[in-house]
């Protein structure tokens, strides 16, 4: 008689028992009374999986150095399939995880669903909590671009102001004296290896703990029948976890996660501002000034913390409704008002995004030297060097420099050697309009006789004058250059022809025969109409 | 009763199964996209400066060396590739790759016996890229080249 095949999963199961593994998982009794408030935690794991998800895809494509950080995103962003909503995907979901991580923990509280027996399962949600937000931390850096740098310098000099181990601290977050290539490699292993690896353990640990002493239920249990978790509550679970995702993935579609201009470490005009997360941190610091920054930038959130880490114990009686525990309930909403008014204020007080199509003279004028004879000898489609109008040049600005000065040292065997003969300033215009194509942003659209004016201000007058916030402190800023009475069109003429002919004590040097008369004329015209 | 909380728990599983695919579906076809998308990108080629036609012996496979920048990703990158020009008594101008058609191995022109070579396994090819003997299945692959100005260009 033939013996009758066994299906696979009977095979399986005969092997592994994985079906009394997962009836044990999904056929856990739930209280009667358990309601969609309690669908947080599954939402949280579910949002942690997308993380995982999408972070793993990245780092296929992301590349941990600042020569390549910054081109890796945009590459991400715009040369990848489906590559801006993935990587939306992954900057809002970390928004969203911190958003569902304090509903989740209000709810608890609410609850007070973290008394005994459940006092470890809290404390295990508050380190979960902690390394949630360090995930923003390290992530918020990786970009590489100057909302990342800058963020990041703020963020370890409020390590910095810690007592005592401050220093040390901070020297430990950098990876040496300097933000550089130490500090995004450690960063970036904390963010994809060391994090990871202790959110698996917390989130295991805290799911193990849940499963051990059951769920709380509600404050006030009402005598009704379990039912098992699967399908009857998973079945919530689902249909939230569906709806958040159709948030954050509209999210995704809609709104682009930002990458603002490369990092630029000399860059000192940038201000930087935090996560919407971190807002609130970032505020309470502008009331401790001084001395007293370490109050508010570690001792008012390291109390909050430990408040928080501690509360089972501060709190130990078995009542549970929290209009009958009205201290928690109100030192909870009171540091909810505060928290939320502080990142309301943070908020207000963000400076606005730079406008990334917006290209300074300096930009404009690189454009034009870039596209001149002395560099397209060469930087030309089939040339010897990089075609520069497709804008892939993965140097940085020392590098350029350096070529630009002696083009056959950085670049030996070149022939016909290329003579630049570019002056620093004219350099530093080409290094802007490298930054501004690496950037993608698209060149403005300008009428020649202001292009006129941005190439000779691009290239000479940026070394002292600032123009829309570009350029040089020694000179006056000239963005608005026509507000003094008497500076017209012909006064910037006689000015800027010879400035010791107009003031003896000038200290400008005279720029008569260094500019045609076109050129000078348009720049007086320009700037008499800087009002 | 059974019957009817049968159904009903049958209906849940449902809708939870259809709400996973649906999610799961949608975040397969982002990373997927993404994944995949970079493979399928083809590669440009461009016409390339390969010297002067002056400068090549007729029937003399002569190694060039040529630069090519191509787009890898997040950068350009830039590789070296050698071409053999092979000028005709006529004056025209064939192109042949250096890459073995047996395992990839860059092959040399051995001007004393007037044979191209592959260091790897010993194939041999004439000066005109025919597989003459060893393992290579195919002559050397033949590349675009025109001549303009006495100027050679190859595609690559």
């Amino acid at each position: 008689m033939m013996k009758r095949p066994i299906s696979l999963a009977d095979w399986l199961d005969a092997r592994t028992g994985y079906r009394a593994g997962l009836r044990h998982l999904l056929d856990e009794p739930i209280p009667g009374d358990v309601n969609w408030w309690f669908t947080l935690g599954s939402v949280l794991v579910f949002l942690i999986v997308v993380q995982f998800v999408t972070g793993a895809t990245l780092t296929m494509y992301y590349v941990p150095t600042p020569p390549y950080a910054y081109d890796s995103v945009r590459f991400i962003t715009t040369g990848l399939a489906f590559g801006r909503v993935l990587r939306g995907l992954h900057f809002f979901g970390a928004s969203f995880i911190v958003v569902f991580a304090v509903l989740h923990l209000l709810r608890v509280l609410f609850f007070g669903a973290y008394k005994t027996p459940r006092e470890v399962t809290w404390m295990t949600g508050i380190v979960l909590l902690l390394l949630v937000l360090a995930f923003g931390l390290t992530g918020y850096l990786l970009p590489w671009d100057q909302r990342a740098y800058w963020a990041t310098v703020v963020t370890i000099n409020i390590a910095r102001s810690t007592p005592l181990v401050g220093e040390w601290v901070a020297n430990l977050m950098r990876g040496g004296p300097v933000i550089g290539a130490l500090t995004l490699s450690r960063w970036y292993a904390t963010h994809v290896i060391l994090l990871p690896v202790a959110l698996v353990i917390f989130v295991v640990t805290h799911v193990y703990l849940m499963r051990r002493h059951g769920i709380a239920g509600h404050f006030n249990p009402r005598p009704l029948p379990t039912s098992p978790f699967y399908p009857v509550h998973a079945v919530k679970d689902t249909i939230v976890i569906a709806a958040v995702f159709a948030a954050l993935f509209t999210c995704a579609m809609v709104s682009k996660a930002p990458l603002e201009a490369m990092a630029d470490p000399s860059g000192a005009a940038y201000i930087p501002r935090p996560e919407w997360y971190f807002l609130g941190l970032f505020q309470l610091l502008k009331y401790f000034p001084g001395k007293l920054e370490p109050i508010g930038a570690i001792g008012i959130p390291t109390l909050i913390i430990a408040l928080l880490f501690l509360l089972p114990l501060f709190d130990p009686e078995p009542e549970r409704d929290p209009r009958a525990r009205p201290r928690v309930s109100a030192i909870v909403t009171l540091v909810v008002v505060a928290v939320s008014t502080l990142t309301w204020l943070g908020f207000r007080d963000t400076p606005k995004e730079q406008n990334l199509e917006a290209w300074e003279p300096r930009a404009i004028a690189g454009q034009d030297l870039v596209s001149s004879d002395k560099c397209t000898r060469c930087h030309a489609a089939g040339g010897a060097g990089p075609d520069l109008a497709r804008g892939r040049i993965n140097r940085d600005d020392q590098w350029i420099l350096g070529h630009l000065a002696d083009p056959d040292m950085i670049a030996p065997g070149l022939r016909p050697l290329p003579a630049t003969g570019l002056s620093g300033t004219e350099a530093r215009a080409v290094v802007a309009y490298v930054r501004k194509i690496r950037e993608a942003a698209p060149p403005p659209r300008i009428a020649p006789d202001v292009r006129l004016v941005m190439d000779v201000f691009g290239a000479k007058c940026v070394a002292c004058h600032t123009l829309d916030g570009d350029g040089g402190k020694e000179g006056p800023d000239l963005t608005h250059a026509a507000r003094k009475p008497g500076h017209d069109a012909a006064w910037f003429v006689r000015w800027i022809s010879d400035p010791a002919g107009v003031d003896p004590n000038a200290e400008m040097p005279a720029f008569a025969g260094k500019l045609s008369d076109v050129q000078l004329n348009a720049v007086a015209q320009y700037l008499a109409r800087r009002h | 009763m059974r019957e009817h909380a049968f159904d009903r728990r049958g209906w849940l599983r449902a809708t939870i199964g259809v709400i996973a695919t649906a999610i799961a579906s949608v975040l397969g076809l982002v990373v997927g996209g993404a994944v995949v998308s970079p493979g399928l990108a083809g590669r440009r080629e461009a016409w390339r400066p390969a010297g002067r036609l002056s400068d090549i012996a007729p029937g003399v496979p002569t190694p060039i060396t040529i630069r090519v920048t191509r787009q890898d990703g997040y950068y350009e990158a830039v590789d070296q590739q050698v071409v053999f020009l092979v000028k005709s008594q006529s004056g025209g101008v064939r192109a042949l790759s250096s890459t073995c058609t047996h395992l990839g191995c860059h092959v040399s022109y051995d001007a004393d016996k007037k044979v191209i070579k592959c260091p790897c396994h010993g194939g041999t090819f004439s000066p005109d890229g025919r597989n003459i003997a060893g393992p290579p299945p195919r002559p050397l692959a033949e590349l675009s080249a025109r001549v303009e100005d006495g100027r050679v260009f190859v595609q690559l």
